[in-house]
């Protein structure tokens, strides 16, 4: 209770969700003033690890201008005007001076693999190689007590600098002992507080360590929570979505580098650059929607014309993300795109709300107990029967008590 | 008229045109709300390009009604203080004379019209309670509607000016709290609440009917001609 309270505390104090695009020219300026000293700093710095980025992108037959293309519309992605873009290169180089600390929690390391790309790695993955990974679970070499130690000394040398990325949710039922790591058994919870401690700001990656994800559908056996319900008193960074996009998680650290800021963020925080959109409102089959045009099952005549996907469950009305704009996989495809609906992975609670693939007015929906699987249709249908029944009932009772309250009546 | 009963006035022309106002914008809401959530109608792909526009129209007259209710919710708050007619507030202090009023007339459902121990005369309480729970079902409806609205205007601007999409956001975000959180408990929400709309009216439509035909004071001409008849006790004195 105390923690809804203070969520519509936090609402009514917070700005709307508004997205400023354009800040004025004196803010710009000043921006760009602080951004220009503070990659200097950097650049004085030595880099963290001998990756070497410009060569990376040769290596991955990646010409100067292709990544030019690239800042400049990441700087577009950022909201930052056009004279940013050769800061946004800069800080791209200099990824490898931003030390990160990746935690793999109750997951599928579907983030991970995001990370790495499974194919073609392009500028974003890129980026993401580069960037000083002092400590990551899945694809350290260490293992066992080595691990631990790797672990110890980059919270140690990079103490209140580092990034802490977490993939996956917390399991919190029983004490824990659901997620334990470590010789030492210490519970997912425990490591997690430990490495946020000396964070510069943590940043959840993926559903499972926004919302909870799918180990937290019902009925969450392991009584699994997100990152931002157990850490308060850091800066914490939302990138939802299953898998998240790299070109978010791109823009996050970037914009960190950049400004040494969080960027703004939504009510859920998630940064708003990548989840002030609604994907309905960008998506390409919405004149699909507008017309009344729609998939009435798998592989029909709508369905090979790219008509709108609502019918099937499409979540896209209720998401808000990227996806529609900046697509999956350098922007290659996405899931509208393939012709399956939108499941809602950004949004809190996706599993249990979002993705049944049929419209909300079809899904099963458990009651508030937490009991009967019911639609919304079928529960209001229900409700109706049972009040014509009552009608029925006391209409007939009436009928019949009435014709005796006439034969009594003498008056008249 | 019929002897030994007098004509008494319970809805002026203003209330009746808002009853039905409401009744039909109500029909509206439910055929083009129920494509909304979910289209059971197919457009024919034979169809003119310019005729295929059929989610959009839906959408455009559910919203047309929506400002039709917004308004009239507006009008109908302020006449329940300053109506120079009657002030249905009144009869929703629990006072100890309301109180006993309201179970009167349930004890005069229950019991099917065979104890009458109040005043039909004018509005009740228990009738002005039932009708205070539908406004209040209509203001929620509008409220949840206008959460979904704002959904769609996340660049902050819109036609009139960005006041309008910060104004519902103030307004009506706290209905995604107190609904479970997502942006689909408010769909959930507004969805289930036309179902206790459509039982609310059911109920109403047979209740106003029962009391017509059990009670004998055409009550169901109230709606219509602004008047029902009751017995007239001073006649009868005389």
């Amino acid at each position: 209770m105390s923690d809804k309270i203070e969520a519509v505390k936090k609402l009514f104090t917070s700005k709307s969700s508004r997205v400023e695009t354009n800040k004025g020219d004196t803010y710009y300026q000043e921006l760009f003033a602080k951004c220009e000293a503070r990659l200097n700093e950097m650049r004085a710095q030595t880099p963290a690890n001998r990756l070497d980025f410009s060569e990376l992108l040769e290596e991955n037959g990646i010409d100067r201008r292709e990544f030019m293309k690239w800042a400049s519309a990441t700087t577009a992605m950022l909201m930052l005007p056009p004279m940013f873009t050769p800061l946004v290169a800069d800080a791209a180089v200099m990824m490898n001076r931003a030390p990160v600390i990746w935690l793999e929690l109750q997951d599928c390391a579907g983030n991970s693999e995001a990370l790495l790309r499974a194919d073609g790695p392009k500028i974003d993955e890129i980026v993401l190689d580069i960037i000083s990974l002092e400590y990551h679970e899945t694809l350290q070499a260490a293992a066992g007590f080595q691990a631990e130690k790797q672990l110890d000394e980059a919270m140690e040398t990079f103490k209140g600098k580092y990034l802490l990325f977490v993939e996956g949710s917390i399991p919190m039922g029983m004490n824990g002992q659901y997620g334990t790591i470590g010789a030492a058994g210490e519970t997912f919870h425990d490591h997690l507080m430990r490495c946020s401690e000396n964070a510069a700001a943590v940043i959840a990656v993926g559903a499972c360590a926004t919302f909870g994800g799918i180990p937290a559908a019902s009925p969450n056996p392991t009584g699994a929570v997100g990152v931002m319900n157990l850490v308060k008193n850091k800066p914490v960074i939302n990138i939802p979505a299953c898998p998240a996009n790299p070109a978010n998680m791109v823009g996050v650290i970037l914009h960190y580098l950049l400004t040494g800021q969080v960027p703004e963020l939504d009510s859920l925080l998630r940064p708003k650059f990548a989840f002030g959109y609604r994907i309905h409102d960008n998506c390409e089959r919405r004149a699909h929607f507008d017309a009344g045009e729609y998939v009435e099952e798998w592989g029909d005549k709508g369905a090979q014309n790219n008509f709108c996907l609502y019918k099937m469950g499409c979540k896209g009305p209720m998401t808000f993300n990227n996806c529609s704009i900046v697509r999956y996989n350098e922007a290659v495809n996405w899931p509208i795109g393939v012709g399956r609906g939108c499941i809602g992975c950004s949004e809190p609670d996706f599993w249990d709300k979002y993705a049944y693939e049929r419209p909300m007015a079809d899904a099963k929906i458990k009651a508030p107990t937490g009991g009967v699987e019911k639609s919304v249709d079928e529960f209001g249908l229900g409700m109706l029967t049972a009040a014509g029944i009552g009608i029925a009932i006391h209409a007939a009772a009436s009928t019949v008590a009435g014709k005796r309250d006439n034969s009594g009546e003498s008056h008249e | 008229m019929k002897q030994g009963y007098k004509q008494v006035k319970r809805m002026t022309p203003a209330m009746r045109i808002i009853h039905w106002l409401n009744a039909f914008s109500m029909i509206g809401a439910i055929i083009t709300g129920l494509y909304i959530g979910h289209p059971y109608y197919q457009t024919l792909i034979a169809d003119g390009a310019v005729d295929k526009y059929v989610m959009a129209w839906n959408r455009y007259g559910h919203f047309m009604i929506a400002i039709i209710f917004d308004v009239t919710s507006v009008v109908i708050a302020y006449l329940y203080f300053f109506s120079r007619f009657e002030k249905p507030y009144k009869k929703l202090i629990p006072n100890g004379k309301n109180v006993t009023e309201f179970f009167a007339v349930l004890v005069n459902l229950l019991t099917l019209n065979r104890k009458k121990g109040f005043d039909s005369t004018h509005s009740d309480s228990f009738n002005t309670v039932y009708f205070t729970i539908f406004h209040l079902l209509l203001i929620w409806m509008l409220l949840t509607g206008l959460q979904m609205y704002v959904q769609g205007l996340e660049s902050g601007l819109s036609s009139i000016g960005s006041w309008w999409p910060w104004l519902l956001h103030v307004s009506t975000d706290w209905t995604l709290y107190v609904t479970g959180g997502t942006n689909m408990d408010v769909r959930i929400a507004h969805h289930m609440s036309m179902w206790f709309i459509i039982c609310w009216v059911v109920f109403h439509i047979y209740y106003q009917v029962w009391r017509t035909i059990f009670w004998k004071e055409a009550d169901i001409a109230i709606v219509i001609g602004g008047s029902k008849f009751v017995k007239d006790d001073t006649l009868k004195s005389v």
